[in-house]
């Protein structure tokens, strides 16, 4: 050991921008974006073109519609699945239906954008809609449902299930008095991860779900929607004008502070529930 | 009955149940060209204002989305800030519901534009032919030009782009000319502007309305004189490449829509053309 | 009437598995059969031509990917031994959930970084005409692909067996060769399969790189010039998708380019999925 560690050394060097730049580009982010994050932005008092006639208000709401409503639809089917492949499908087709949620993972999120597109927008004719862009971010984020909710579930200690069989407990009773109650903070772990998942995409709802300016509250699930993501897309080509800059790095830094709030809640729920099961 | 189940009927009977027209008020969705947006983005909501029960939404995406949404039916208003192309009026012609109404609702200046520090380096006034050779890819340099030495950064327009059409049609003979000299492609003026404003040595074309200190508007030589891209040459004809801006909408349009488009055409939206910045028609 | 309820949730997740891939290659039919299978390797994209070469943005888009691995690999594994071999286990924690956090950033404003901070700064230190280049594209999915190969290392590298680190340690092994000979090959699965997901990462990224890529339908002049605006399939899909009239050629060319991401995207996952 007394030879200098070289490979230690270089290894920090190349470790170092790795280390450094993304903590980097968060800071400038939320260091640029900080002081344009004040009343104004929501009341959008004193702005006016830019689709910002209202602030970020209706932004926020359009973000927050399709993101809850992706995970309303995606949640029950995920859950389902899940619980019908553990209840009902051998160890052969489970793992058959866990490589095709990996395959469905592998499909990058535009061409989940374009499938919707054909059928929602034109072949249904719903236009371009909020529930179009639910559905889209639903299929998106189910992979991820679905696989956090098995793991969830065949991680039940295989005693506890044997133990409500032998008292006579009918497939239904298991599920709600063994198996939620032990599998529901993974599951809503994995649930949390899809709604910031759902927050941060924006490809595959640009043209499926949103517009420009003009909404505030769509009237129904058939109109179109204003998100922060997209909004952020269109202020990004105002780069020449100064107050538009403040405004888009204000709205990233609330859309990564919403992002962070879910995904957190998720990393902390998920050390809670690792705790317990390891015990005290 | 499983909680599962019950959550589905509630979800289809949301699907099919809640029809697009359920509600009391009238949304309208209005697509295309980011150069009539301002006009109608700050023309919809000075309407909302006036009109609580009617909301416009609007989008852009360029001229061509604007007549596309004709054709398909996605939009209530189309915008365009060029002619639309014989096969385009052809697909328009044989809609199934209709045919659609084209109206001029201002004009504006294609300006050719360059960065500041070329407008300043000498390059005040171009010929339709210097500014052909620029997109051509036979002049490459600003020095050949009579301006500062520094290579040229041609920018061009997505091909649908209705400021594309009608800058190639005069500059290159042909709306869909190729142009291999350009070395960007940009979408919107907004985003062509602030290329355009960061750069040293950048040309591109845009609506007169988005000249700014950064990024200037050039006089064209037209027979020997030079003819700035103002709201004056626009009017006495002079500025070669002018155009008209125009909302499309269908013949059996609702209600709403035809006053709203009589809004635009109104003292009141022909104020806002002129505070965009474009010529107003009436 | 368990079952049945359960059914239809697994019954709704196959059809939205079957139909997706099913409506994208209906759609992109009309495209095969007008311009035919060629155009995958021809180069002229000009849709009022009808001409519908895929080849530039198919270059473009393996160049941004090469570009971002050979950048992200190297840093990130080594991030991923700094913070999993060198640093104390409290610090450790602290900076996985610190890549954890910047994970979640999206790519939109990762965007917003490209186009104003890294742009004007590719621009003047590298003296370009424009800093909208394939090297931004690939620098900017770099940037975002790394806390993924970090994270996967780290998991990888904690979950050697304490026997194989001892045996090591027992062979009188230092720290170099532990590393090299012991840990990083009981890891490398891991690490694999974290270069796999962001590989699917970089493949299907489309706002970051829609910003800085500069649109350029054209191939690469040398094909090796990374500093030259140029194309990828998402930024030919996002910035076209919106114009293209439902039913067209166009329309259904960019269908193909989208049956094409699907069908990389796929092939790398059943690569991740298939274990060595």
């Amino acid at each position: 050991m007394a030879k200098f560690p070289w490979m230690k050394f270089a290894i920090l060097a190349v470790a170092l921008p790795a280390l450094t730049l993304p903590v980097a580009c968060f800071s400038y982010i939320v260091w640029q974006g900080l002081p344009s994050l004040n009343w104004q932005i929501f009341s959008g008092q004193g702005m006016s073109g830019f689709g910002l006639e209202n602030g970020l208000y209706g932004q926020l709401t359009g973000s927050l519609l399709l993101m809850l409503g992706a995970a309303a639809i995606a949640a029950p089917v995920a859950i389902g699945t899940a619980l019908f492949s553990r209840l009902y499908l051998n160890n052969r087709l489970r793992t058959h239906i866990i490589t095709l949620l990996h395959l469905m993972q592998g499909i990058p999120p535009i061409v989940y954008g374009l499938c919707g597109l054909v059928v929602f927008v034109h072949i249904l004719h719903w236009g371009i809609s909020l529930l179009a862009g639910m559905l889209i971010l639903a299929i998106i984020i189910m992979p991820v449902l679905v696989l956090n909710s098995l793991h969830a579930l065949e991680r039940i200690p295989l005693e506890h299930t044997e133990a409500a069989s032998s008292l006579g407990l009918t497939d239904a009773q298991l599920i709600y008095r063994v198996w939620l109650p032990e599998a529901w903070p993974a599951m809503l772990t994995g649930l949390l991860l899809g709604m910031a998942r759902a927050l941060s995409e924006t490809a595959p709802i640009l043209f499926t779900a949103t517009v420009f300016s003009g909404v505030i509250w769509p009237e129904s699930l058939f109109e179109p929607v204003t998100s922060l993501q997209t909004h952020i897309f269109y202020l990004a080509q105002e780069g020449a004008n100064a107050q538009v800059v403040g405004i888009a790095w204000g709205a990233a830094t609330l859309l990564i502070g919403l992002i962070l709030l879910f995904s957190s809640s998720a990393l902390l729920l998920r050390r809670m529930d690792k705790r317990q099961r390891i015990g005290p | 009955m499983t909680h599962n189940n019950r959550f589905f009927l509630m979800l289809f009977s949301t699907l099919f149940l809640a029809s697009p027209d359920a509600d009391a008020g009238v949304s309208l969705h209005a697509a295309g060209s980011t150069t009539v947006l301002p006009i109608v983005s700050e023309a919809a909501s000075a309407y909302h204002k006036a009109h609580p029960d009617i909301t416009i939404t609007v989008s852009g995406g360029g001229s061509g989305v604007g007549i596309a949404s004709m054709i398909q039916g996605t939009a209530e208003i189309g915008m365009a800030s060029r002619d639309t192309t014989p096969e385009e009026q052809a697909q328009l012609d044989n809609r199934a519901d209709g045919k659609v109404d084209n109206m001029v609702i201002a004009r504006d200046a294609v300006a050719v534009v360059v960065s500041k520090a070329v407008y300043l380096g000498g390059i005040t006034h171009l010929s339709l032919a210097q500014i052909a050779d620029i997109y051509r890819g036979k002049v490459s340099n600003w020095k050949q030009l009579g301006g500062p030495d520094a290579k040229i950064l041609a920018i061009d327009k997505e091909a649908s782009r209705g400021t594309r059409h009608v800058f190639a049609e005069a500059v290159l003979g042909s709306s869909h000319a190729r142009a291999p000299g350009a070395s960007l492609i940009t979408g919107s003026n907004n985003e062509e502007q602030a290329i355009v404003a960061r750069s040293d040595q950048a040309i591109g074309m845009l609506s007169n309305a988005w000249l700014n200190d950064r990024v200037r508007g050039i006089a064209v030589d037209v027979n020997g004189q030079s003819i700035k891209p103002t709201i004056a040459h626009i009017r006495d004809g002079s500025y070669p490449i002018s155009r008209g801006l125009h909302v499309l909408l269908p013949r059996h349009a609702a209600p709403e829509v035809r006053d709203f488009v009589h809004f635009l055409l109104s003292v009141d939206g022909q104020a806002i053309v002129k505070k965009a910045g474009y010529l107003p028609v009436r | 009437m368990l079952k049945p309820g359960l059914g239809l949730a697994i019954l709704l997740m196959l059809l939205a598995a079957v139909a997706v891939p099913v409506f994208l290659l209906q759609a992109s039919i009309p495209f095969w059969q007008a311009a035919g299978i060629s155009s995958i390797w021809s180069s002229e994209w000009y849709p009022y031509e009808q001409l519908y070469g895929l080849l530039p943005a198919i270059i473009g888009t393996s160049w941004a990917i090469l570009i971002s691995l050979a950048i992200a690999i190297p840093c990130s594994v080594a991030a991923a031994i700094a913070a999993s071999e060198m640093l104390p286990p409290m610090l450790a924690e602290k900076a996985r959930i610190g890549m954890e956090v910047l994970a979640g950033i999206p790519s939109i404003v990762y965007g917003l970084i490209g186009l104003w901070v890294l742009l004007p700064l590719l621009q003047s230190s590298l003296d370009l005409l424009t800093g909208h280049s394939l090297l931004a594209a690939g620098l900017m999915l770099a940037l975002m692909i790394l806390p993924t190969i970090m994270l996967m290392t780290m998991d990888a590298l904690q979950q050697v067996p304490a026997d194989q680190r001892e045996a090591g340690l027992s062979l009188g092994l230092d720290w170099t060769a532990q590393l090299t000979r012991i840990l990083l090959p009981a890891a490398w699965p891991g690490i694999r399969s974290g270069i796999l997901l962001s590989l699917g990462r970089a493949l299907g990224e489309t706002m970051a790189v829609m910003l800085v890529v500069g649109s350029m339908d054209r191939l690469p002049q040398p094909v090796y010039n990374i500093l030259q605006p140029a194309q990828t399939l998402t930024s030919r899909i996002g910035r076209e998708i919106g114009e293209a009239a439902f039913g067209s050629i166009h329309f259904s060319s960019l269908m193909a380019a989208g049956l094409m991401l699907a069908i990389m995207g796929l092939s790398i996952s059943l690569l991740a999925n298939k274990r060595p």
